[in-house]
């Protein structure tokens, strides 16, 4: 017991490999800024389909919405990155394959798209239908009505929810080691099958995502809580 | 279709198989993350001198991803405490470790929710402070906040498919192991990320009913 706590507590097995750690690091942040590009652009997508005039288009949106976010991350990654590319290159009648960083790309985009498809909706359906009525009497038309009125005010109404959402997506982007994107992950576990001392490298592991979420998601929180304080207030 | 017979019909009773150890993987982890919450939350409020680590452990779980986690319990621990022993039981523990976090503030929200004049009512009706816990405040928490359980229970199957990662043989597991006898990944990983969706909209939808209704009968509004 006393070995194996001395072992947890020595990390120079953890600080030896620093930079090859802090390039996966690094991986981990582009995979998260690429899904959250994508989980955005498609969610606010499937909330203006959920919202919309016509029946067919709103059923579309709560179909993307409900399997989206009923779905395991894990097993889109895995669908995304065996299955799609047979299914496009039997369309094209080509050999297609994607690149590991894509597939995660595209897994996570649209999993979290489903979760930020229903803050965008509750952003939007919490403006006051006068505003639009204003501006529509202004003349404005739809897109200007959406850029200019309404989608300011979503931003700030759903800034508090979407930090979380943007807090799970940053943890998810930690199993995309599974389908061999050289993340932290995927270098640790490289560095376990070379030298056989698992529990110093998975605390350090655990210890470095525990302190980047703990510290980048309360600083969040606090500038999001000022930023909105000063706007609204 | 005869692709979809031959790959997953005539593989039935893998994926059922599979399907039974999710299941219980998932049982035996909302049940502790429930029990576990209520440890940390209760040692967080009440028991001073163990405040600060009962924090610490509630904000490690829930900051740290579950794969992670997953990895640090089935190969750490075991080195670190002697526990545990097989794959399974690192499984519902890991699930169980990151779910306690979140529950235990739910937790917490719950207990300060309830107003101070029952607390004082019966303990001047002579109950004794374990008494008052189990039959006026439990009660209350459990039912405030069913609806964070269930959610909690829905992110617990989600979060399961990642036990097939240290050779748990859960429902991703067995189609895995389809698809690298096969090596046609198409209808059989199809289903089985249908057979996930439609799960886990089956739970995530009978939880809220049921929430739903324990909280209307007894006179909670439902949310």
């Amino acid at each position: 017991m006393s070995n194996s706590l001395r072992e947890f507590f020595d990390l120079g097995i953890f600080w030896e490999y620093r930079s090859v750690l802090l390039r996966g690091l690094a991986v981990n942040f582009y995979v998260f800024l690429a899904a959250a590009a994508l989980a955005l652009s498609v969610g606010l997508g499937a909330a203006l389909l959920r919202i919309s005039r016509l029946r067919i288009l709103r059923t579309l949106g709560t179909l993307h919405v409900e399997i989206f976010r009923n779905a395991p991350e894990y097993v889109m990654i895995v669908w995304v990155h065996f299955v799609l590319p047979l299914l496009i290159g039997l369309l094209l009648h080509t050999r297609f394959e994607f690149n590991p960083f894509v597939s995660a790309m595209i897994a996570l985009g649209f999993v979290y798209s489903g979760y930020f498809a229903e803050t965008f909706r509750a952003g939007i359906e919490a403006i006051p239908i006068a505003h639009l009525e204003a501006a529509r009497s202004l003349g404005m038309g739809e897109g200007l009505v959406l850029r200019r009125i309404v989608l300011p005010q979503v931003v700030r109404r759903m800034l508090p929810e979407s930090i979380n959402q943007f807090i799970s997506l940053f943890k998810a982007t930690t199993i995309v080691y599974l389908i061999a994107v050289p993340d932290l992950m995927y270098q640790v576990s490289m560095i376990t099958q070379e030298r056989m001392r698992p529990l110093p490298l998975y605390s350090g592991a655990a210890l470095t995502y525990f302190a980047i979420v703990l510290m980048v998601g309360s600083s969040l929180r606090v500038l999001a809580d000022r930023w909105r304080a000063r706007i609204v207030a | 279709m005869n692709n979809w017979h031959r790959l997953v019909w005539n593989q039935r009773d893998a994926l059922l198989a599979g399907l039974q150890v999710t299941v219980e993987v998932c049982v035996i982890s909302v049940l502790c993350a429930i029990v576990g919450g209520l440890v940390l939350c209760l040692v967080r409020m009440y028991v001073r001198p163990l405040r600060p680590i009962a924090t610490v452990l509630i904000e490690f779980f829930r900051a740290t991803p579950i794969v992670v986690q997953l990895l640090w319990v089935a190969y750490a621990w075991p080195e670190l405490f002697g526990w545990p022993n097989s794959f399974f039981d690192a499984a519902w523990c890991a699930l169980a470790v990151q779910s306690s976090g979140y529950l235990a503030e739910t937790f917490r929200g719950g207990i300060e929710a309830i107003p101070r004049g029952q607390r004082e009512a019966a303990f001047s009706a002579g109950m004794s402070p374990v008494l008052v816990f189990r039959r006026i405040i439990l009660p209350q928490v459990l039912l405030s906040s069913a609806p964070s359980i269930v959610n909690q229970f829905t992110v617990i199957v989600k979060s399961s498919a990642l036990v097939s990662v240290i050779t748990v043989q859960d429902l991703m597991f067995q189609s895995q192991k389809i698809v690298n006898i096969s090596y046609e990944p198409i209808e059989i990983l199809t289903a089985t990320a249908a057979i996930y969706i439609v799960v886990i909209y089956l739970v995530s939808a009978a939880g809220k009913a049921l929430a739903d209704r324990l909280r209307m009968s007894y006179g909670i509004a439902a949310r």
